[in-house]
């Protein structure tokens, strides 16, 4: 079978699309990879696999998406170019194409200070946007930075993240704009919680004919409880978690928070299926896996397309 | 007052400053009648203060504290502080300076360096500065000095500085009996007075090893 | 300019145990002007090294000078009458004036007192902050005189990134966004539209390309 991105067919068939994330442990142990990969089989159109997010140690990217193709998933690699220089981002592009690897999704990643290796020289040799432009002229045209040509073309559905609540709003469809005119073909956005901003966003976004141009994946992310809210609206950078979120959750006992976390994830859900522009849902339960089917059932999003081959 | 480096060179920069401290503080002394205080001038030459074990025991009751005072403290005209000075012997010295802004930490730092077992400024109440903001930047120029001197193992408590009061201002005389008082319950420098091994005392030996923290 | 802050004392007293003669040197250039290695801050230093050696019964001699500049060789070679009576330089000037130092002096050692920091200016009395990387390849004219490369933590040519927040970096509240800043000057201009064309990847190769840098000007040579 030609190894081919699940996630690109369901969207271009007009689906609405689910994915989640996979965090690959702090080690070497494969199983770990394998494990979440069961509780997501059928359950989603493709599985994020995150790369070194906060900066922290964790198996590669890139070996964790080939151990959930081998489980028979569609992964999608994520790149951060917070630890690779341009000729390693390029040769990491050929190696994830050589592997079936068949989407890819093109971050900043969380500076280096945030992890556990705050020692580290941050590379920063790309940005995003112009690692998304670098992806798409190899797809595309098969040379690398500075125009030589590769031997054979990687193949690869080419995905960036864009954050509608951070400074300046104003700025922030320009910057998707950006992103798109890249060559961005999806676009997975941070969790959402002030549906009323998203909505404003994606509004200008349809303005600017973006939402013609890419499919947008809305982000979601379950709270566990009042305390994991209130983390995240203070500490977590570029995160708009209104007081309503917070109140809602305080007025319920501790052991139905999370009860009450999973609600408010389903409901957002469903809001976003009534939003024009939006394609999809990006699932990420971080270290939460085993509730990704719940959600997903919850939000009647079961069973997920059958993929008409090409 | 500033001491120079020992040869060739000094900085334009540090030329300048000690050119404007000269001037201004010699057209007061100009009035004063009295010379540019120096370090030097200062130094005991009282053999006791250079005595050896014998007289250990009427030394460790003999304390020099260096007071710089602002000349706008009440009554710290010349005559008074010579009358001061002859009442408390070498147990004081004392450094009228045209503001208390004036103050640099070397001066501090070389008092207690060659005659001192303390260095206090007395400066003018918060808000009454002649120059506005001399006295504020006096305080933070002392904290500094005494975080300095902490670093090598000296009592913060050997450095400070003493506003005078806004509603009641104290006269010199006052202020220098209180910074004594205060300043008399440190025990003597040991910068000058080492803790005695005998004559010719051996060095310890270095293990210096580099401590460089690592992450 | 460059600035530089001085090392713990217990690192510098480490570094020069094993000397007996020491000169410590000062520079009124870069250092002075953030108060780490100018005039007053040797003088500083070396009286407060000579108070600890007294405390621990250390016979040492420590002398201080101050050049106008370390990192000059007819400031440096002033020096020369003099440098035979020492065996070590504890030096307060910034790396650049260290190694010039110890270039012309090469027999002795000459110890860095200071951590050299950043290219930067004096925003205000007594606050420096980074603004040049020395790229050697300078864009200031696209960004509306912000360097995204200097002042934005990610070194992003098309930011904000989005961590952004309230103007501030995501790595530090006390640190200004950089692509807020260019933002809010080019808005100013009325050029904002310029932040919309894709900004290309840097060349850095004129920052690293040939290994350490030298600049040679012939018209300038005797």
């Amino acid at each position: 079978m030609k190894d081919e991105s699940r996630l690109k067919r369901v969207l271009d068939q007009g689906g609405f699309a689910v994915t989640a994330e996979c965090g690959p442990p702090k080690g070497a142990d494969k199983d770990t990879v394998l494990r979440k990969a069961e509780l997501l089989r059928g359950v989603v159109d493709a599985v994020n696999v995150t790369d070194n997010q906060t900066a922290i140690v964790r198996m590669s990217s890139l070996a964790a998406c080939t151990l959930l193709k081998s489980a028979g998933l569609d992964p999608v690699l994520q790149v951060a170019v917070r630890d690779r220089n341009r000729i390693a981002l390029q040769s990491d592009i050929l190696g994830a194409s050589a592997l079936g690897v068949r989407n890819i999704l093109c971050l900043s990643g969380d500076h280096q200070s945030f992890g556990n290796q705050p020692q580290a020289v941050g590379v920063f040799d790309l940005d995003s946007i112009q690692f998304v432009q670098v992806v798409r002229t190899m797809r595309d045209k098969g040379t690398i930075l500075g125009g030589e040509s590769l031997t054979k073309a990687p193949e690869l559905f080419i995905g960036a993240a864009a954050n509608p609540f951070g400074d300046p709003f104003s700025f922030r469809v320009t910057r998707l704009a950006k992103k798109v005119a890249a060559g961005a073909e999806f676009i997975q956005t941070q969790c959402i919680y002030n549906l009323d901003r998203f909505e404003k966003w994606m509004a200008m976004a349809r303005d600017k004919g973006l939402t013609e141009k890419t499919y947008i994946l809305g982000g979601v992310t379950p709270l566990k409880s009042a305390g994991m809210a209130k983390y995240m609206k203070k500490k977590v950078a570029g995160m708009d978690v209104p007081d309503e979120v917070i109140k809602r959750l305080e007025g319920v006992p501790a052991n139905q928070q999370a009860e009450e976390g999973l609600r408010i994830c389903v409901e957002t859900i469903q809001r976003l299926k009534e939003i024009p522009g939006v394609r999809g849902v990006h699932i990420m339960a971080i270290e939460w896996e085993e509730k990704v089917r719940e959600i997903v059932e919850s939000a009647g999003l079961m069973p997920r397309p059958v993929v008409s081959k090409q | 007052m500033l001491i120079l480096d020992n040869g060739v060179c000094p900085s334009q920069q540090g030329k300048a400053l000690f050119l404007s401290l000269k001037t201004r503080a010699s057209v007061r002394a100009r009035f004063q009648n009295r010379e540019l205080p120096s370090m030097e001038s200062r130094m005991s030459s009282d053999p006791k203060e250079q005595a050896g074990p014998k007289t250990r025991a009427a030394r460790e009751k003999k304390r020099t504290l260096a007071l710089f005072y602002c000349q706008n403290t009440p009554e710290s005209d010349e005559a008074h502080r010579q009358a001061l000075e002859k009442r408390y012997a070498s147990t004081l010295k004392l450094f009228p300076i045209a503001c208390s802004g004036r103050l640099d930490p070397l001066h501090l730092l070389k008092a207690l360096e060659e005659f001192a077992d303390a260095a206090y400024v007395v400066a003018c109440p918060e808000g009454a500065c002649r120059y506005f903001e001399g006295n504020l930047r006096a305080r933070k120029r002392v904290e500094r000095t005494a975080e300095t001197i902490s670093q090598i193992g000296l009592e913060k408590e050997r450095v400070g500085l003493i506003a005078n009061s806004k509603e009641n201002p104290k006269p010199l005389a006052t202020l220098a009996e209180e910074i004594l008082d205060r300043t008399g319950l440190l025990r003597p420098s040991p910068v000058l007075h080492r803790p005695k091994r005998g004559r010719g005392t051996k060095e310890k030996k270095d293990d210096h090893s580099r401590k460089k923290t690592h992450g | 300019m460059i600035t530089a802050e001085r090392k713990p004392m217990d690192e510098i007293r480490a570094m020069i145990a094993p000397y007996k003669k020491l000169l410590v040197l000062g520079c009124g250039s870069c250092v002075a002007e953030c108060a780490a290695g100018g005039e007053k801050e040797t003088g500083m230093l070396a009286s407060t090294l000579r108070m600890a050696n007294k405390m621990e019964g250390k016979e040492v001699l420590i002398q201080e000078k101050t050049l106008d500049r370390q990192c000059v060789k007819d400031f440096v070679i002033l020096l020369d009458d003099v440098i035979d009576r020492y065996d070590a330089v504890l030096s307060l000037g910034c790396g650049a004036g260290v190694q010039a130092v110890a270039e012309m002096f090469s027999e002795i050692p000459v110890l860095p007192a200071l951590n050299t920091e950043f290219l930067g200016e004096t925003r205000d009395q007594g606050l420096w902050v980074e603004n040049c990387l020395g790229c050697g390849d300078c864009m200031l004219d696209d960004f509306g005189g912000v360097c995204p490369l200097a002042r934005c933590s990610k070194q992003l040519l098309n930011g904000p990134c989005g961590g952004s927040k309230d103007g501030k970096c995501e790595i530090n509240p006390e640190v200004p966004c950089a692509w807020q800043a260019i933002i809010d000057r080019l808005d100013r201009f009325g050029s904002l539209d310029r932040l919309e064309r894709i900004y290309p990847p840097k060349d850095w190769s004129r920052k690293q390309g040939g290994g350490p840098r030298r600049i040679r000007r012939e018209d300038q040579q005797r």
